[in-house]
């Protein structure tokens, strides 16, 4: 039983690597044979805490996804974005630097897809006017939604992963990674600087075009954009609150969509237009496989050795978990990587202890910062290479990552003295 | 009545003429596409009106229709510019996405409306031994089925 569950396991994580096959059916062919074969049986994969389908994750990410799907229809990003280059006079580095600060702050608050989704066509309209080569922008918008998602609960997938597993909350995420965000934030805009130093000539007459852009033309219903932002912002309030009122922010999140879709209006295919069904499905064919994983102790096994490999040390495991999760980030898509590392890490943690939750932020931190590395890294590069590429601007594998490896090394370096310095030396 | 009683002359337009007098020549005569024919005056393939937008459209514009309200007008004009130098070739997709809308000259009424629904074409170039002799368009089979002697 237990190879037969290792061997699905790992067929499955190839075939989701290489991208050869859609990662959904991969996922519910895999969570199909477990339950098939028994390694996982129905009660266990669908009602279990520790081996089944962690639905507050699914549940949370279903009330932001509408809840962002209809705030992206009133056109408020746009109106955002133009108003802020109008700002930087159409300088190109200016325009960029506004732009990555935009796109941290979103990504801290709406999930990296949708942040990317957002912010491309601004991007390449601006780039259009302003007579600049539109690629270093959004590979620095990409890396901005990386380094800003990483910030908080809801704004990478691995982090709804990681709080679900180990019972974080949203302001433990606020209060250990948005410090550290702050920081990279600051490195991300000076590496940007130096990496696409030949790519911000400025045009004067070019760039006064963008102040004929009229922002204000974006919004397409203020009505609707006044009661999905107030909702948006009791949301986030309520994810603020939840750990002092004990509401989990998946309910949260449904309160707000539901309260959401009831004021506005809006007939079930428009707001249910953005809930990205597929995404939620591989979510509950990988939790069914990595559950089954852990019904035979293949992770239990893995963690020992892990354990054997740092000696017990947590200040070992902290920093190697911290670069194993960096480097494999960049090889696999992060979402399935941290769901197999999360009960792992939380075996770990038993036997070295995790004093303030380090093993946890030391997860996320590589895995987040991680799929900056190469396109395959997250689901946002893949987004955003998408759309540069039906805008006739072809980003390679290897140009990608050229800047994608030092944008990972560099803000992955940082978080050592930080991980060093808050956990161990003033602990 | 029959294609032939229904066929508007057009100006046989090849893959090399230039992209911006072949798009003039269709709003000039308000044909909603024009037939692209080869170097025989064979028709090849349509070039549909929408066809030509997409092109002079930036695609993040047509993905995102916010962005095409915030767009001054005077700027839009401007986009037409994009077609200047180009060729009829580059308008169209690499692979022909639908069959070529051809047709009879004594097709029927039906025959004529039935390949335009399926080919999604709102014109139909009319052939006869290998020669172009027109076209049909979507208003002008408009007018015919809705002539009281068709009714």
């Amino acid at each position: 039983m237990t190879v037969f569950a290792v061997l699905v396991f790992v067929v499955a994580y190839v075939l989701i690597a290489s991208e050869k096959v859609h990662r959904v059916k991969v996922a519910l062919v895999g969570a199909g044979l477990m339950l098939a074969v028994g390694v996982q049986d129905f009660e266990h994969a669908f009602h279990s805490e520790e081996t089944g389908v962690d639905w507050e994750v699914i549940f949370l990410l279903l009330g932001m996804m509408i809840i962002v799907g209809i705030l992206r229809e009133t056109g408020v990003f746009e109106y955002i974005a133009i108003s802020a280059v109008k700002r930087a006079g159409g300088r190109p580095f200016r325009v960029m630097v506004l732009l990555i600060l935009i796109t941290a702050v979103a990504s801290a608050a709406l999930d990296n897809v949708t942040t990317v989704l957002l912010v491309a066509p601004v991007t390449l309209l601006v780039c259009d006017r302003i007579g600049v080569n539109p690629v270093p922008f959004l590979l620095a918008e990409v890396f901005a939604s990386n380094v800003g998602g990483t910030a908080t609960l809801i704004g990478d997938p691995p982090n709804i992963i990681i709080a679900g597993r180990a019972g974080l909350s949203f302001n433990d995420f606020l209060v250990h990674l948005a410090p550290i965000v702050v920081v990279l934030l600051g490195a991300l805009l000076l590496l940007c600087r130096v990496m696409f130093r030949r790519q911000f000539a400025y045009d004067p007459e070019r760039a006064a075009s963008v102040l004929e852009l009229d922002e204000k033309e974006a919004i397409s219903d203020s009505r609707l954009l006044i009661k999905s932002g107030a909702v948006l912002l009791a949301v986030l309030i309520g994810f603020v609150v939840s750990a002092t009122t004990g509401t989990a922010p998946a309910t949260v999140a449904l309160l707000g969509a539901g309260v959401l879709v009831l004021i506005s209006g809006l007939p079930p295919r428009e707001y249910l237009a953005d809930v990205e069904a597929p995404t939620l499905l591989f979510f509950v064919g990988l939790f069914i496989m990595v559950g089954g994983l852990i019904e035979v102790g293949a992770i239990e096994q893995l963690a020992e050795w892990a354990t054997e490999a740092t000696g017990g040390d947590l200040q070992v495991a902290t920093f190697l978990l911290l670069g194993v999760s960096a480097v494999l980030s960049g090889i696999v898509d992060n979402i399935p990587y941290v769901a197999t590392m999360a009960p792992l890490v939380q075996s770990l943690a038993e036997t070295t202890g995790n004093p303030q939750n380090v093993l946890w932020w030391s997860l996320a931190l590589g895995a987040d910062l991680g799929g900056n590395a190469t396109i395959i890294g997250a689901s946002a590069n893949v987004v955003m290479l998408g759309i540069a590429e039906k805008n006739g601007h072809r980003i390679t594998f290897w140009q990608f990552a050229k800047y994608g490896l030092v944008v990972t090394a560099v803000t992955v370096l940082l978080c050592v003295p930080y991980l060093y310095l808050r956990y161990f030396a003033f602990a | 009545v029959i294609a032939r009683e229904l066929v508007t002359p057009c100006p046989s337009i090849g893959m090399d003429d230039d992209a911006l007098a072949a798009v003039r020549s269709m709003a000039d005569q308000r044909f909603p596409g024009i037939v692209v024919c080869d170097e025989r005056g064979r028709p090849t393939r349509i070039l549909p009106g929408t066809q030509v937008l997409r092109f002079v459209i930036p695609r993040y514009v047509q993905d995102d229709a916010a962005l095409a309200r915030v767009i001054s007008g005077r700027a839009s004009q401007h986009l037409v510019g994009q077609l200047e130098g180009k060729k009829v070739r580059d308008l169209l997709p690499k692979h022909a996405e639908i069959d070529l809308a051809v047709a009879n000259p004594d097709d029927t009424l039906l025959e004529l409306a039935a390949i335009m629904a399926r080919l999604h074409s709102p014109i139909v170039a009319v052939v006869e031994n290998d020669v172009l002799l027109g076209c049909v368009t979507l208003p002008r089979l408009l007018d015919a089925l809705l002539a009281p002697e068709s009714a």
